[in-house]
Order: structure tokens, then C-alpha cells, then sequence
């Protein structure tokens, strides 16, 4: 009999549980505002809310809850659920035009807040449309060649000296050969699994100046040419040659983790967001030996790097009028006030997007030298928001894997590419 | 009689509620958004079998395919037949059958995604360390080619199932009447006689489980195929579950991907029904 009674008790309980799911939501009442905000960047949670709680000393009125979700494509999918499921985020993060194009609708207006009017040149240009603002930048990133200054040290090579494709060439060949002496494993640590690395990063390089370097040129673009697709090819070739291999199994960890921090490769195409994982395996490493250099692109600029915008804020415009204004607060709070800007320094260890920033306060090293670059205006804009969804890495990405592999010649990839850009954009 | 009836369905709505709100109703939210151009935010309107043509159009659902069917008929049998082995093995009476038993089950208490990595990590590390002890090239590409991709795949199924599906090899073996063996030794029958005559029939629904268990499964795998090769080199390792998957939320096409996703379900549905058909009609009653 007891029994009996338990298993309704239970099953009571479970219908209780289920209804229970659905009440809870953000909005305002009585002057108290709570603000939603899902955000993506899994590396800075803890100093993110060590920033939310400041805010709420100065504005006690505001409730502020932060979900992470990290890491690509998951956040995308996480987003949409969380749209699906009713509990709308106030604020949200948008990566381009693309984006731009899916959320309209639920993206208000940032044009009025200060954090736009003190955003950087050009890091408003993949969320602009007209003279609306529908994003506000995190920061921004740099990548390049990363080099281990003491291999190059050692080898004699000045990595000044590197102006051409063709130098670098010589570098890789002439650090190839005396790799034992130098004790590393080969020049290069290629990770041509992460399609992210190929599709995006290295293509970037040179499918952007054919864009005017302007990323909305490129969500606009019905066609792709591959104009420096020789340069492109060489590219490629040279890490494949010298790089420790399998490479269509290496992966981003066995590239920045197990070969470059310990030592085993001279070079590796990556950019300033590998500092804390460098910093995990050895500290000094990550603060004397690391040094960036660009990538060259012949016939074009052979001193620049990339630089870009990864992420934007956005503020949802279905919230209520006071959630929206307290949302662009926050934002501007964030990024513009002297508090918020000397926590997004040396908390968050960003390169900042917005002026009125003492850059010289920035603490690592790769981001130091990011910075440096911008600051020469040695930069090459960040296109690969432009792409047609999932081309850089599903297609792209995906034929640079079975060119490597020798199952694909270099014409045949860049048809591939030309056409599936095409067929992307026709519809 | 008719209270009992009440309480019956008392004590099932919980479950059948359940059933319903997670099961049911995405199922047919699901066919409902594949004749739409939804694209995960808004659907705007009904595009009819627009999508459901495209599936068959587009090589990467083709591939995925054809590369789930071969990897499915090849897992199916091996977990089976090292299953099977394994449950031989440990029925015969001898010391430390037991502890065997929880030896060779405890791959199926790890979880998919840890395994896909921890293999990851032999194929690519281990393997190839022992290629370059041995100087064996073909050990030091592991994962790097399509060929290893694949059978990477199907050693991790087999090896995570195979105690799984031993249990209940040896569930039945072990209600095999011991009297039945005893009158067919006396008539004469060998061992392997026994075995084929004897005991194949009567562990006949085991087979009917495992056979649908093992397909099934490995029909949807999803977590395996994303640690271990995340469908790399080039896409050619992707199976069903993860093509769809990168249908919906990396291409962004979400009611595509729906459509896609229909269709899996009615494959999946169809082999698993057909084979426990064919598998019960194979079962003998005593």
C-alpha cells in the first residue's frame, strides 16, 4: 500500500516538475530592470562576471544574468533555441552581415549609443546598414605566422628580413635543414583538420583584397575569383612541405599545445587568442619567445596581418523600451566608462575596438604585437563574415583537405569553390 | 474491474504526457517545418516538396548515405560476432568469469564522446609511435585518410557494443536447457553440431534484440563520429545524424536539414522494422 503512494506522489511531482519549466523571463517592473544576456566567449566568463557584479555596484536597480555558450557554430544553434524556447535574451551576439540578415527584426538600433560613436574606423562595417548600427565590436584579433624567437635565434635568421613569399620559402628551407641541429621536429605545425585554420584564416588572406577588404563587399559579392589564388597555392604548399605530418589529422591543440609551446615546430599560423593556452604550458615562453610576423601576399601588401572584429553585441528589439535602454547602458558602460574600459584591459586582456584606450597597458605579448600593426595600419581586413554560410569551412576548408591529400588539384579546388559560391548566392 | 482501469491510466499519463510533449509533438513540429523554407529564426511560408528534392540532389547527404549503410552492415556484424564470442567465452565454466564479464562491459559504461576521443588519441599517438618503432608507414596516417576514418569507426563501435550486446548473449546462452544439449551429445552431435543446431535456435531472440539494438544504433551515431573525426578528411568520414547536423546549424539550412532529418527517420524506421520481422520469424517456441 505504501508503495502505492509513493508512485503517485511521484508521478504528482513529475507533472508539477514539467509544468514548472516555463515560467521565468526577463522584463521590468517597479523601476528594477533585468537584463538577459547570452553570450559566447567561454575564455573571459569569470572576469565577465566580475564586470557585471562592478556594474551592479554602481546600478543597483539592474539585474544582469550572463549564459555562456561557447565555442562557433554551438552558439549559433544555442541562440536559435533560446529564441525558440521564448526566453529571449536582451542581449545577444551577432559575427556579420550574414547574421545581420537572419536576426533582423530582433536587433534595435545602437546608433545612438556612445560606444558606436567611439568604435574604431572600420570595425562597424559588418553591421552597419545605411547609417544604422545594429552592433557594437568585443575587441578585436590578429593572427599571422607566430615564430619561436629563439629557433630563429639560433638558425641565424633575421625574421625582418622576411618580404616575399619567396623569403619565407628560403626560411622554411633553410630552417628544414638544419632542423636537427635546432632540435625541432619540422618548420611548420599545418593543422589542416581545423577547417577554420585553411577555410577562413589562411583564405582570408587572400580572397580579401579582391573584396576591397571590406567585408559587406564580399556579403554582396555574387562571385568569388581567387585573383590571388597562385599566392594562395603557395601558401598552402609550403606549410604542407614542411610541416610535421599527417596534417589532415593534426588539430588545433597538437599544433598551438603539444608542437609549438614545447619547441617542436619553428612556425604556426595562428593569432592572439593562443596566448593563455601558451601561457597554460610554459609563461616565459608565451612572454619572450613568441613573435608575430604577416603573411605576404605577393603583388599586394607583404607586411600586413589580419585584423578584425570576431564578435558584435547585440540588444533585442522585442524587449520593452526600459530592458533596451538599460541593455545600451550596460554596453556603454562596458566599453566607454573608465571603470569598464580598465576592466576590458587587464581583465579581459582585450585589444580594443574603441578609441580613448592606453594601449600601452595591454599585457600579452601576441596582442601587443596585433596592436602594434594596427597601430602602423599594417592591417588586412577581416572578410570571412562575408562568406556564403558554411562555404569557408565546409567547402573550402573541405577541398584544401583533399588538395593536401593529393586527392584534388588546385584548379579543380578552386572551381569547386568559384561554383558553390555561386550556387550559394544565386538562390 | 473498471477502477483498476482508471488507476491504470492514472499512473500512465505522467509517462504518456511526457511521451507526447517530448516526443510526439517535435516529431510532427518537424514534418510540418520540412515543407517550409524555416531557417531556425522564422518560417515564412510552405514551399511544398522543394526540400525533400534538394535532399537527393545535394552529394553530401548521398555520401553520408552510403558511408552510414557500409559502416552500419560492417559494425553490425562484428559487434555481433565478437559479442557473441565473448558470451561463449565467459559461460564456460572456469575461475574469474565474472570478473571477465565486468571487464569486457565496462567500455559501454564510458560515454561516446570521451571514447571517440580516447581512441582518437590512440590512433593518431599511439599508432603511430609504435609505426615509428616499427617503421610501419600505414601506422602513422591513422585518421588522416578516409580508409582509417572508417575503420577507426567501426573498431571504436565494436569495441564499445560488444560487451553491451554479450550481456545479453549470455542472458539467453545460460537459459539454454542444459537436458536438450545433454540428448543431442548422447545422439552423437559434436560440439560444433551442438552449437549451430542446438543452441543457435534456441538463443534465437537474442538475436532479434541485438541485431535491432546494434543497427539502430549504429544508424544514429553521432557523438563517436564528432570526437573521433568530426567527418574529416575532407567530409568523407560524415555519417546521417552529422551531415544533418551541419545541414541545420552550420549551412544554416535548417528546414532542409528537416527534411533530411524526415527521411532518416523513415529509413532508420523501415530497416529496424523489416529486420525484427524476418529476425522473429526466425525464433523458435517450445
Amino acid at each position: 500500500m505504501k508503495k502505492k503512494w509513493f508512485v503517485a506522489m511521484l508521478s504528482l511531482f513529475l507533472i508539477f516538475a514539467l509544468s514548472a519549466c516555463s515560467s521565468s523571463g526577463s522584463g521590468s517592473s517597479g523601476g528594477k530592470v533585468t537584463v538577459d544576456v547570452f553570450q559566447y566567449k567561454v575564455e573571459f566568463k569569470n572576469q565577465f562576471a566580475h564586470l557585471v557584479s562592478q556594474y551592479k555596484k554602481v546600478h543597483p536597480n539592474v539585474t544582469i544574468n550572463v549564459t555562456t555558450v561557447g565555442g562557433g557554430s554551438d552558439y549559433g544553434a544555442a541562440l536559435k533555441s533560446k529564441f525558440a524556447s521564448g526566453s529571449e535574451p536582451a542581449i545577444y551576439n551577432i559575427g556579420g552581415p550574414q547574421d545581420l540578415h537572419d536576426w533582423k527584426g530582433k536587433l534595435a538600433d545602437l546608433s545612438d549609443t556612445q560606444a558606436a560613436k567611439d568604435a574604431l574606423p572600420g570595425t562597424l562595417a559588418g553591421v552597419t546598414e545605411g547609417k544604422v548600427v545594429y552592433g557594437l565590436p568585443y575587441n578585436e584579433e590578429g593572427y599571422g605566422l607566430l615564430y619561436n624567437k629563439d629557433v630563429f635565434k639560433k638558425a641565424g635568421i633575421d625574421p625582418a628580413s622576411i618580404k616575399s613569399s619567396a623569403d619565407l620559402a628560403n626560411v622554411a628551407a633553410e630552417l628544414d635543414q638544419k632542423k636537427a641541429q635546432l632540435g625541432i621536429q619540422a618548420v611548420f605545425a599545418f593543422p589542416v583538420k581545423e577547417q577554420w585554420v585553411t577555410g577562413l584564416h589562411s583564405s582570408n588572406v587572400f580572397l580579401s583584397p579582391e573584396f576591397g577588404e571590406n567585408v559587406s563587399n564580399a556579403y554582396k559579392s555574387k562571385t568569388v575569383s581567387f585573383k590571388y589564388g597562385q599566392q594562395f597555392k603557395q601558401y598552402i604548399d609550403l606549410q604542407q612541405k614542411y610541416s610535421v605530418q599527417p596534417t589532415a589529422s593534426m588539430d588545433y591543440a597538437t599544433q598551438v599545445e603539444q608542437l609549438f609551446s614545447n619547441g617542436k615546430v619553428a612556425m604556426i599560423q595562428q593569432g592572439d587568442w593562443v596566448s593563455t593556452t601558451i601561457q597554460g604550458i610554459d609563461k616565459n615562453f608565451e612572454k619572450n619567445n613568441v613573435g608575430l610576423l604577416p603573411i605576404p601576399i605577393d603583388g599586394y601588401k607583404t607586411d600586413s596581418i589580419p585584423v578584425g572584429v570576431p564578435m558584435y553585441w547585440a540588444v533585442n528589439s522585442n524587449k520593452d523600451a526600459n530592458t533596451i535602454k538599460a541593455a545600451k547602458d550596460f554596453l556603454d558602460w562596458m566599453n566607454t566608462s573608465s571603470q569598464g574600459k580598465s576592466i576590458v584591459l587587464n581583465d579581459f586582456q582585450f585589444i580594443p575596438a574603441y578609441k580613448g584606450y592606453d594601449a600601452s597597458k595591454i599585457q600579452d605579448s601576441i596582442a601587443k604585437e596585433v596592436y602594434s600593426y594596427a597601430q602602423k595600419k599594417k592591417t588586412i581586413g577581416w572578410i570571412f563574415m562575408g562568406y556564403p554560410t558554411g562555404w569557408g569551412m565546409n567547402t573550402l576548408g573541405a577541398d584544401i583537405q583533399q588538395y593536401t591529400s593529393g586527392k584534388m588539384s588546385w584548379n579543380a579546388l578552386e572551381k569547386d569553390a568559384e561554383n558553390a559560391w555561386k550556387t550559394n548566392r544565386g538562390q | 474491474m473498471k477502477k483498476s482501469n482508471t488507476w491504470f491510466w492514472l499512473f500512465l499519463a505522467p509517462v504518456l504526457f511526457a511521451l507526447f510533449a517530448v516526443v510526439l509533438l517535435p516529431l510532427i513540429y518537424g514534418i510540418y517545418y520540412s515543407f517550409t523554407d524555416w531557417n531556425g529564426i522564422t518560417s515564412s511560408q510552405f514551399v511544398g516538396l522543394k526540400n525533400y528534392m534538394n535532399v537527393f540532389q545535394t552529394d553530401s547527404f548521398m555520401n553520408a548515405l552510403w558511408f552510414t549503410v557500409k559502416f552500419a552492415v560492417l559494425s553490425v556484424i562484428s559487434t555481433n560476432v565478437i559479442g557473441l564470442g565473448l558470451a561463449l567465452i565467459v559461460t564456460q565454466k572456469f575461475k574469474g568469469n565474472n570478473f571477465l564479464r565486468t571487464v569486457f562491459f565496462m567500455p559501454n559504461l564510458i560515454g561516446g564522446l570521451i571514447l571517440g576521443f580516447i581512441w582518437q588519441f590512440i590512433y593518431i599517438k599511439a599508432f603511430a609511435a609504435v609505426g615509428n618503432m616499427l617503421d610501419v608507414a600505414s601506422l602513422k596516417t591513422w585518421l588522416a585518410t578516409p580508409g582509417t576514418g572508417f575503420w577507426g569507426l567501426v573498431i571504436l563501435m565494436s569495441w564499445q557494443y560488444s560487451g553491451y550486446i554479450m550481456v545479453i548473449y549470455i542472458a539467453y546462452l545460460e537459459n539454454v536447457d542444459r537436458e536438450l544439449i545433454e540428448a543431442a551429445e548422447i545422439d552423437g552431435a559434436n560440439i560444433w553440431q551442438r552449437f549451430i543446431h542446438i543452441t543457435l535456435p534456441m538463443i534465437a531472440p537474442a538475436f532479434t534484440v541485438n541485431l535491432f539494438l546494434t543497427l539502430s544504433n549504429s544508424f544514429k551515431l553521432y557523438d563517436q563520429n564528432l570526437s573521433l573525426t568530426a567527418g574529416g578528411p575532407y567530409n568523407s568520414t560524415q555519417m546521417l545524424a552529422m551531415d544533418i547536423y551541419n545541414t541545420a546549424f552550420s549551412s544554416n539550412q535548417m528546414a532542409l536539414a528537416q527534411a533530411k532529418a524526415v527521411i532518416f527517420f523513415a529509413i532508420v524506421a523501415a530497416i529496424s522494422l523489416t529486420q525484427v520481422y524476418f529476425s522473429k520469424k526466425r525464433e523458435v517456441e517450445l
